[in-house]
């Protein structure tokens, strides 16, 4: 075999981290030199925070005009290989300077090579959260593309796991889904969505013993959300409309038979799914009357029978046959008769209750509790299936039993069930047994969920909650003590049922309503997804994770956060983006065009209050640019910029400053102690301030105040490298060994910094910085050629 | 103007409710965000974000420049036939 040098077994010569401009760069530059380059970065987008940025200083140039070229280069260059929405888990150095990088690829719930960036998803969302690329000035959804220029252009869904309702529902119902369509006034949505589900909704509504409110996180607040009387809403009103199902068997038939032994709850819904599928679907019941336990085992006071009879209706609109009154005994007759799986959804024997009719119509219960249970009927089959010592149906995990072509599920396979419970394996039983009929492997993991949201992180999340009490249930007249305390509540009424909904926390963000699925052109959702792992090869690592921004939070004398109308440098540079969040520079309280504009410099930049005693380098300039493109904006606008020192270094700069000043901002050397809002004037806010020319405390009123935040170091790439830390500054930025001869060089031979990641930056200066990150990672690969193995 | 008192979170939420309210005002005639505020007897704060986000998605948008006091009219977008 002839020797080779390293960089052949690596399956990327240079990995970069951070894909903002910094990272861009790097990859252009080391992708032009013929390496092959991977950019990981951690948003659903490259372009970090400049594609976020109005203009850039001192040109005015548009800062997308310049950044979605480089996007664009990037996305399309043949050696660089972007993976978006990726997360390093871990990068070791190994002994023959090359490196391993261990990372995950976040799953977004669409699929990226279908996904055609319609943004269809992001307007029928029915969840609101604040938009973090405007900086929370707007609500954006949880389905949703970045921002307009987004590189890839694709949706994303931000889940934050899966809601305690939906996780915690044996029946796979997903209450947090109806719960939110029902906010959203989309009445007939939330019933399809339930109806994928189980056709009873009727029922449940009445006899779900609701373990989803259980666990609502508005439970640990006023009270849970009244989840079971919304589905009362949802499926009264949509019966009261429609009498009958509006959809009739489905077009596309499969060639093949399914029976169903047993029309309880299981059964019925097994059939459902199952002719959903296409399946001729047939359902023995031995009984007078389909429905088991809803049937017979609860009192109609608490279930009507015109309910569940209407609930049977979306079974049978399917073309499923129901024969009463019929009694399966052999398994092998069904397969001799045409069938080719067979479910057993057989229910207990129960007692009867014995009901009285009065006179006037009402029934009341005579015996002791209706439906107590006795034994699984499952005698009939002993010879043909394994049944445990206690008669109950053995199956695997599969709900499979010992006869391949036989799944069963229900009382008859674990004891009693709740209907919830036997409805989620009505739905186990079809998914497996069309997974049986099509020749696929039986896996118990497909159906696998995603994990359950962090309920403390919610109400961490919603520490300032206002009370709203749940609805109180009103009672009916004229009820019997028989008849029971649930039988006796009104339902709600519209308002109320969306009050009720709106209650809801949105705990896991998506709410899984499927309205995403519905307009989706080309089906790209899917839910399905999972972390992608890899474990990658190569040859140097560049880190380029740029800046982040001062918490205004942390200054709390400056209002930031409980005055509507301060507002933070990066929130004034969205207001000024051709993709800003309104139709114009509004103040944030009243919609209002202000007229009268305060810029406070060094909000967090040499500060030894907030440990940041640093000049963040940039403020003075980029405070400079906005007080400019205001007075283009609002030209009749007064600017006000408080400042301790002007810092003009760069090329231009001081005649930047000078503009600004000749457009007439008025630049006052103070230092301001805090804000206030005026008593005099709605939403205006008072800044005071030490006029430092004068030496005196002075107040100055203004409609709008921009905070100039400074930049701090980004430290997430500090904790990465397996068995040691990459050596940090006094100011907690990556350092450089020696910046002044060897730029991009860390204490980690074979990882460079590149950018704002190093040392706060401005645009120029950080591509400088990473054209010479670039070259050391070159240089360093060649010298790894030189290595052979 | 009374500072904020509830997270953006929960006012975003609100949204799915209020903009069939806003809807149903915008039907009569154009309004500014104070106006929508005084008619529904919410914060202007939270009125300007429910229609921000509806502007966004295409529900409503802006009438002509901002008046005499700076605010401006918002109305419904008519549907394309």
């Amino acid at each position: 075999m002839l020797p080779t040098d390293i960089s052949q077994e690596l399956d990327y010569d240079i990995c970069i981290v951070g894909a903002g401009i910094a990272g861009m760069e790097s990859a252009l530059n080391l992708g032009d030199m013929g390496y092959r380059v991977l950019l990981v970065e951690k948003e659903a987008s490259i372009g970090g925070k400049m594609i976020l940025l109005s203009k850039v200083f001192p040109t005015l140039d548009c800062a997308s005009c310049i950044s979605t070229p480089k996007m664009a280069s990037a996305a399309h260059h043949p050696n660089v290989t972007i993976m978006v929405y990726s997360e390093i888990d871990e990068i070791e150095r190994k002994e023959n300077g090359t490196f391993g990088v261990q990372m995950h690829q976040k799953p977004t719930y669409v699929d990226p090579n279908a996904c055609i960036g319609c943004g269809q998803c992001e307007t029928a969302c029915t969840v609101a959260i604040p938009d973090e690329f405007n900086f929370n000035l707007d609500a954006r959804r949880v389905a949703h593309i970045p921002f307009p220029q987004a590189v890839p252009k694709k949706a994303i869904l931000q889940r934050n796991g899966q809601s305690p309702c939906n996780h915690t529902c044996p029946a796979g119902v997903k209450p947090h889904g109806y719960t939110s369509l029902v906010r959203a006034g989309l009445h007939d949505a939330a019933f399809e969505l339930h109806l994928e589900t189980t056709p009873l909704i009727g029922s449940l509504s009445r006899a779900c013993y609701a373990p989803c409110e259980k666990e609502c996180t508005r439970g640990e607040f006023e009270g849970s959300v009244q989840i079971r009387a919304i589905k009362r809403f949802i499926a009264d009103r949509y019966y009261e409309l429609n009498s009958e199902p509006n959809y009739g068997p489905v077009k596309e038939r499969k060639d093949k038979r399914i029976a169903i032994v047993g029309a309880g709850p299981a059964g019925l819904n097994a059939a459902f799914q199952l002719a959903r599928k296409g399946y001729d679907v047939t359902i023995f019941e031995a009984e007078e009357k389909a429905g088991g336990t809803m049937q017979y085992g609860i009192p109609d006071v608490r279930l009507p029978k015109d309910v569940l009879e209407r609930d049977i209706k979306n079974v049978t609109a399917l073309g499923v046959s129901i024969r009463t009154n019929t009694k399966v005994e052999s398994l092998e007759k069904l397969k001799q008769d045409g069938f080719d799986a067979v479910f057993l959804g057989l229910g207990c024997s129960r007692t009867r209750s014995k009901r009285e009719e009065s006179a006037d119509g009402t029934t009341s219960v005579k015996t002791k509790a209706p439906g107590r249970v006795r034994s699984p009927n499952t005698t009939p089959f002993a010879d043909e299936i394994k049944l445990a010592a206690n008669g109950v149906i053995e199956i695997n995990k599969t709900l499979q039993t010992s006869l391949p072509y036989v799944f069963a599920g229900g009382d008859a396979v674990t004891g009693p069930l709740t209907i919830t419970a036997a409805i989620g394996q009505g739905n186990q039983a079809a998914y497996f047994i069309e997974q049986f009929l099509q020749g696929h492997p039986l896996n118990a993991a497909d159906l696998k969920e995603l994990e359950c949201t962090d309920k403390l992180a919610v109400i961490a999340r919603e520490a300032r909650l206002s009370t709203r009490k749940p609805t109180k249930l009103l009672k009916r007249e004229n009820v019997s003590k028989e008849e029971g305390r649930k039988a006796a509540k009104l339902p709600l009424t519209e308002e109320e049922a969306r009050y009720s909904a709106n209650r809801c926390l949105d705990c896991g963000n998506c709410s899984e309503c499927h309205q995403c699925v519905s307009v989706c052109p080309s089906n790209a959702i899917d839910f399905s997804m999972q972390p992608i792992h890899h474990q990658i090869k190569v040859g140097s690592v560049i880190i380029a994770t740029g800046f982040e921004l001062f918490d205004a939070h942390r200054k709390p004398t400056f209002g930031f956060g409980k005055y509507p109308n301060v507002v933070t440098a990066m929130q004034m540079d969205r207001l000024l983006s051709p993709t800003r969040p309104f139709n114009s520079v509004l103040r944030p309280s009243d919609g209002k065009e202000p007229d009268n504009i305060a810029f406070v410099l060094c909000v967090g930049s040499r500060d030894s209050q907030v440990d940041h005693r640093l000049c963040s380098r940039v403020c003075c300039m980029y405070t400079a640019k906005q007080a400019q493109l205001i007075m283009g904006s609002l030209p009749l606008a007064d600017v006000t910029i408080y400042y301790i020192d002007i810092r003009a270094f760069g090329k231009g700069y001081d005649e930047f400053y000078e503009q600004a000043k000749g457009m007439g901002v008025d630049f006052v050397h103070g230092k301001v102690a805090d804000i206030t809002e005026s008593s005099e004037d709605e939403g205006n806010l008072v800044v005071r301030f030490e006029n430092l020319t004068e030496g005196k405390i002075e107040k100055r009123e203004h409609d709008l105040v921009v905070l100039s935040v400074g930049l701090l170091p980004n430290t997430s790439a500090q904790g990465m490298f397996r068995g040691t830390s990459i050596e940090a500054d006094n100011f907690r930025y990556i350092k450089e060994m020696d910046e002044d001869m060897e730029p991009g060089v860390t204490s980690i031979d074979g990882v460079f910094v590149a950018g704002a990641a190093n040392a706060a930056r401005d645009i120029p200066d950080t591509i400088l910085h990473s054209g010479a990150a670039a070259v050391q990672a070159a240089a360093y690969i060649e010298n790894l050629k030189g290595l052979v193995c | 103007m009374t500072p904020l008192q509830r997270d953006l979170t929960e006012i975003m939420r609100d949204e799915m409710i209020m903009r069939d309210e806003i809807t149903k005002l915008l039907t009569s005639e154009p309004h500014t965000v104070p106006e929508i505020a005084e008619a529904l007897k919410v914060p202007t704060t939270e009125a300007l974000l429910w229609l921000t986000a509806m502007r966004r998605y295409g529900l409503v948008e802006e009438v002509g420049r901002a008046d005499a006091n700076g605010y401006f009219k918002y109305t419904l977008v008519k549907e394309e036939n």
